[in-house]
C-alpha cells in the first residue's frame, strides 16, 4: 500500500522535473534571440574583419550548442572524395561544380540555404525542434560508461572487459578496458569512501563563460590553485603531481609526456585543486550555518515560549523584529562591521582562503542571522500552541509537573511542522546565497544562476534550473517522509486508501 | 441522616481574574463540603463559575487567576496554599483528579494510548514500567476497552470519541483518586455514548468508592447520578440540597428558572421556558441578589441587600429572600410543580434519559 504510494509519488516528481525543463528549455531557447549568445565572446569580435568566417563561426557554435543542423561544402566534400586529393581541392573552391548537387540535396532534406557574404559559397542550416531539443536533452541526461566507449575502427585491439582490481593507492575498484574511465568504481580515505564514474550525468555544455566545459564540471569540480601532492602511478612510481589517479579518462593520442607518466591511453586525469568547488563552498557555508541556525534557533525558540512574555521572550522578538524589518544587505554589513573592527575577522573569503576557519564566521553568521529568527519566531508559535492545548491542561491535570510536560507532550508535538523542513533546508544549501556571497566574494554558486542569465549561457540556466528542482522535490519528499516518523497520524498513502 | 464524613472542605473560597489591569470576581464566596463516597452535582450557565470553583481544588487556575479569600481543607491541608508543582504532587492526579470535557482533545495526538495511561502511574506509584504497562491494561479492561492488551500501543486517532473518553477515564481513575471531578463529561459526546459514558463512571464509583463531582449544565445527567446538588450563580452557590430536594422542592427562583426551560418539560405548541436576560459581569461589583435583574419575582430588597443562605432542611438551603418570613408567599411556575412525575417519565423505560441498570 504505501510502496504503491512512494511510486506514484516519484512518477509526480519526474513529471514535475519534465515540466520545468520544458518550460524553461522554451523561455531560454525561444524567447531569447540567439545572436545574444555572442555577446560577450571574443573569438567572434577577433573575426569582425572576415564575414565569411564570422558567419560559419556562428553556425558551427549553434550546431555544438544544438540550436541548428548545419552543413557547408568542406563537409559535403569530404563526404565525396578521399582526403588529400585534388578532387576535394576543387570542390572545395567556391564555384565548383558540386555547389549545384550541396543546394539540391539539402534543399530537399529541408534546410535553409545561404550564401557566404565574400566567396559566395553555399551553407546548409535547419532549425532543429524545441521539442526534439528537450527529448535529447533527457536522453543524454544520464551517461553510463560502458566498454564499447573506445573507438573500435581507431583501437581495434583494445581489450573491452569490465574487472575488480586495485587502485594505485590500494583500495578496492572495478576497472574497465574500453570504457571512458579506468576506476568505474573504487574506494579511497576520502569522504565518502567509496566513489565511481560509472554513472555521470551529463547536463550540457557552458558557452559562453567557462567554455568547452561540461556544465556540471563547472560548479562540481574543484577550483583555484593546483594541488600537487606526491602521487601513486599506476606502474607504482611516485611523484609530484596534481593528476587524481583515480579519475583518468580515455585519450585518443598521447604526447611524449603522457607517456612517460602512463603505460595505457587512460591519460587524460583531472586535476586537483585547492579549493572546494563551488558547490562544495556553498553546501559548507550553508551547512554551517543551518547547524547555527538549529542550534541556536530552537533552544531560543523553546526558551521564548516557556517564559512567554517575560524579559527572554521580549528581548528575542526585538531580535526577531530586527531581522525581519532591517533590509538584509543592511544588517549584513552591520554585523560585518562589528566582526572586523571588534574581532578583526576578515571581511572577505579570499583573505585567508578556504582552509583558514576565520574566513567562515562572517558569511556563516550572516548566512545564519535571518535563519536564527525565522526559526525562533516559529519554535515559539508551535510551541506556544501547543501549550495552550487541551492534552497538555489534562497532563497537568494528571499531576506531571512543568519539564515533564514540556519534554513528553509539548515539545515533539511542537517540533513535527519544523522538522518537516529539515530535509529542504539541508538540500537548500547548495543553491548558494547570492548576497552573503557577494558581500564576502565567496566563489560558490549563489551568483551562478544570475551570471548564466547575464552572459547567456544558456545550458547553465536549464542544468540550474533542473538541479534546483530536483533538489527540492528531493527535499520536499524527504520532509513528508521524517514526518511520518514522528507523527503518526500521518501515513503516506494515495488518497483512496488514506484515512 | 447519618453522619457522614467529610472528604474536602472549601470554605468562603473567593477566584479574581485579572484581565488587562481589570480584575474579574469569578467566584464570590463559596462554601462547599464534600461527603466521602457521595456524587455531588454542580450546575449553572456559561460562566457562573463552576469549572473555576473545582478548578480550586487542583490548583489548575489560568496563570492570570488567583484564590484571593477563603480555604480548601483537604486531608488536613490547605489546597490553596500550594504553589510549586512539588507541592502538588500526590494530591493533584493522584488523590485528585479531574477529567474533561473534550475526549478529542483531551490525549496527545501522537503518543500512544498506553504511554499516556502508565505516565501517570509510573509517575504517582513508583512502579517499574512493566507493572505499570499490568495496571494500565486492567484499567482499559475496566473502562470497557475491548482487547485492551492490543490496543494499548494504538494512537488516540484509532479511538472513537466515547472510547477515548473511557481512555481519558482510565487515565483518571489509574492511581484510584479519592476525589474525581467530571468537568462536562459527556458534552461533547453524541447522546448513546452519553449514557454509556455517565453509566460508566456509576459503575466504577460503586467498586472504587471514589466521590464524585459532575460539573454540567444537563439537568437530566444531574438527575440520573446526583445524590446533592449545588446550584450555582454569578459565581456564588444559590442552593443547595439533595437531588430530590433541588428537582421537587426548588426554592431559589433561578431554580426554578433553569427548571422551567428544561426543553423536556416543553409542551407541544407552546413556546419553550427560557430566562430572559443575560448573566451579571462579574467585573462590577454585585450589590444585592445577583439574579435579581432577571428574576420576575424579585423584591425590592434583592436589589439593596444580599440574602443569607436560609435552611430549608438539614440538607436544603437557598440564598433568596423569598424566604424570609417577612416576605409575600410565592408560587413556584406551573411548568416544574409535578416535576417527580415528569423525571420519572422521562428516566424510566423509554424516556430520553432511561440509563440501563
Amino acid at each position: 500500500m504505501e510502496r504503491g504510494y512512494y511510486w506514484k509519488r516519484i512518477v509526480r516528481s519526474v513529471i514535475s522535473i519534465l515540466l520545468v525543463i520544458s518550460i524553461v528549455f522554451v523561455l531560454v531557447y525561444s524567447l531569447v534571440p540567439r545572436e545574444r549568445i555572442f555577446n560577450s565572446d571574443d573569438t567572434l569580435v577577433k573575426l569582425g574583419g572576415k564575414p565569411d568566417e564570422k558567419l560559419q563561426y556562428q553556425m558551427r557554435t549553434w550546431q555544438r550548442l544544438g540550436y541548428i543542423d548545419y552543413e557547408n561544402m568542406s563537409s559535403y566534400c569530404s563526404t565525396l572524395y578521399e582526403a588529400g586529393t585534388d578532387e576535394i581541392a576543387a570542390c572545395n573552391l567556391s564555384g565548383a561544380k558540386e555547389e549545384k548537387d550541396f543546394v539540391e540535396k539539402y534543399e530537399s532534406l529541408g534546410y535553409d540555404i545561404t550564401y557566404l557574404p565574400l566567396s559566395k559559397s553555399p551553407i546548409a542550416s535547419k532549425d532543429r525542434p524545441i521539442a526534439k531539443r528537450i527529448v535529447e536533452w533527457f536522453i543524454q541526461l544520464i551517461h553510463i560508461d560502458s566498454p564499447n566507449y573506445v573507438d573500435e575502427e581507431m583501437f581495434p585491439d583494445v581489450e573491452r572487459k569490465i574487472y575488480f582490481g586495485k587502485t594505485p593507492t590500494g583500495g578496492l575498484a572495478i576497472k574497465c578496458s574500453g570504457c571512458e574511465y579506468k576506476y568505474l568504481a573504487y574506494t579511497d580515505t576520502s569522504f565518502p569512501f567509496i566513489h565511481q564514474n560509472w554513472i555521470s550525468l551529463y547536463l550540457g555544455q557552458s558557452y559562453p563563460t567557462f567554455d568547452s566545459l561540461q556544465v556540471l564540471n563547472v560548479i562540481s569540480d574543484s577550483q583555484g590553485q593546483e594541488k600537487r601532492v606526491d602521487t601513486v602511478f599506476e606502474d607504482g612510481h611516485v611523484e609530484t603531481s596534481s593528476y587524481k589517479m583515480t579519475a583518468c579518462k580515455w585519450k585518443n593520442s598521447l604526447d611524449k609526456l603522457d607517456k612517460n607518466k602512463f603505460q595505457d591511453n587512460y591519460a587524460n586525469c583531472t586535476t586537483i585543486k585547492k579549493d572546494p568547488s563551488m558547490m562544495g563552498i556553498s553546501f559548507i557555508m550553508g551547512i554551517i550555518a543551518l547547524v547555527l541556525a538549529y542550534g541556536i534557533g530552537l533552544p531560543v525558540g523553546l526558551l521564548m515560549a516557556r517564559s512567554k512574555s517575560g524579559l527572554a521572550d521580549k528581548l528575542g522578538m526585538l531580535y526577531i523584529i530586527f531581522i525581519i524589518s532591517v533590509p538584509s544587505l543592511a544588517y549584513i554589513y552591520f554585523f560585518k562591521y562589528l566582526g572586523s573592527t571588534f574581532f578583526h575577522l576578515p571581511t572577505a573569503f579570499p583573505t585567508y582562503g578556504v582552509s583558514d576557519i576565520r574566513s567562515w564566521v562572517l558569511p556563516c553568521v550572516s548566512l545564519a542571522l535571518p535563519s536564527i529568527a525565522s526559526l525562533m519566531l516559529w519554535t515559539r508559535r508551535y510551541m506556544v500552541d501547543q501549550m495552550n492545548s487541551d492534552y497538555v491542561k489534562f497532563a497537568k491535570a494528571k499531576g506531571l509537573n512543568q519539564s515533564e510536560i514540556y519534554k513528553k507532550h509539548i515539545f515533539r508535538n511542537a517540533i513535527i511542522p519544523i522538522a518537516q523542513g529539515i530535509p529542504s533546508s539541508l538540500a537548500g544549501c547548495i543553491t548558494g546565497a547570492i548576497i552573503t556571497e557577494s558581500v564576502y566574494s565567496v566563489g560558490g554558486m549563489g551568483k551562478m544562476l544570475p551570471d548564466a542569465i547575464n552572459s547567456y549561457n544558456n545550458a547553465m540556466i536549464i542544468a540550474l534550473a533542473f538541479l534546483y528542482t530536483t533538489i527540492s522535490i528531493i527535499g520536499v519528499f524527504l520532509g513528508d517522509i521524517i514526518i511520518t516518523w514522528i507523527d503518526p497520524r500521518i501515513s503516506l498513502a494515495n488518497k483512496e486508501e488514506g484515512r | 441522616m447519618e453522619e457522614k464524613k467529610i472528604i474536602l472542605s472549601a470554605k468562603d473560597i473567593e477566584v479574581k481574574f485579572r484581565v488587562r489591569d481589570n480584575y474579574l470576581n469569578a467566584i464570590r464566596g463559596v462554601s462547599l463540603d464534600l461527603y466521602d463516597g457521595e456524587t455531588f452535582a454542580i450546575v449553572g450557565e456559561s460562566g457562573s463559575g463552576k469549572s473555576v470553583f473545582t478548578k480550586t481544588f487542583t490548583g489548575m487556575l489560568e496563570s492570570n487567576g488567583k484564590v484571593t479569600n477563603g480555604s480548601v481543607m483537604y486531608d488536613g491541608k490547605d489546597l490553596t496554599k500550594l504553589e510549586s508543582d512539588k507541592d502538588w504532587e500526590g494530591i493533584r492526579g493522584a488523590k485528585i483528579a479531574t477529567i474533561f470535557q473534550d475526549p478529542m482533545t483531551s490525549l496527545n495526538p501522537i503518543r500512544t494510548i498506553g504511554s499516556q495511561i502508565t505516565e501517570v502511574i509510573i509517575k504517582h506509584q513508583k512502579v517499574s514500567a512493566e507493572e505499570a504497562k499490568k495496571q494500565a491494561v486492567d484499567i482499559m479492561d475496566r473502562v470497557g476497552i475491548i482487547d485492551a492488551a492490543k490496543r494499548f500501543d494504538e494512537y488516540p486517532f484509532q479511538y472513537s470519541g466515547g472510547m477515548r473518553q473511557r481512555i481519558v477515564i482510565a487515565i483518571a481513575l489509574s492511581c484510584r483518586p479519592e476525589i474525581l471531578i467530571c468537568d462536562e463529561p459527556t458534552t461533547a459526546l453524541d447522546v448513546t455514548i452519553q449514557a454509556q459514558i455517565i453509566d460508566l463512571i456509576k459503575d466504577l464509583q460503586k467498586e472504587l468508592k471514589f466521590t464524585t463531582v459532575y460539573i454540567t449544565h444537563d439537568l437530566g445527567v444531574v438527575a440520573n447520578v446526583a445524590d446533592r446538588v449545588g446550584v450555582m450563580y454569578g459565581g456564588q452557590i444559590i442552593e443547595i440540597g439533595t437531588v430530590e430536594e433541588i428537582f421537587y422542592e426548588p426554592a431559589h427562583p433561578y431554580t426554578w428558572a433553569l427548571l422551567s426551560s428544561l426543553p423536556q418539560l416543553g409542551v407541544k405548541g407552546q413556546e419553550l421556558n427560557y430566562i430572559t436576560g443575560t448573566p451579571p459581569s462579574l467585573y462590577n461589583v454585585i450589590k444585592g441578589d445577583a439574579f435579581a435583574p432577571r428574576n420576575k419575582y424579585a423584591l425590592k430588597i434583592d436589589f439593596e441587600e444580599e440574602p443569607p443562605f436560609f435552611k430549608i432542611s438539614d440538607t436544603h438551603y437557598a440564598k433568596t429572600w423569598l424566604l424570609d418570613p417577612r416576605a409575600p408567599k410565592v408560587e413556584k411556575p406551573e411548568a416544574i410543580r409535578n416535576l417527580h412525575e415528569k423525571i420519572s417519565a422521562m428516566t424510566s423505560k423509554g424516556g430520553a434519559y432511561y440509563v440501563e441498570q
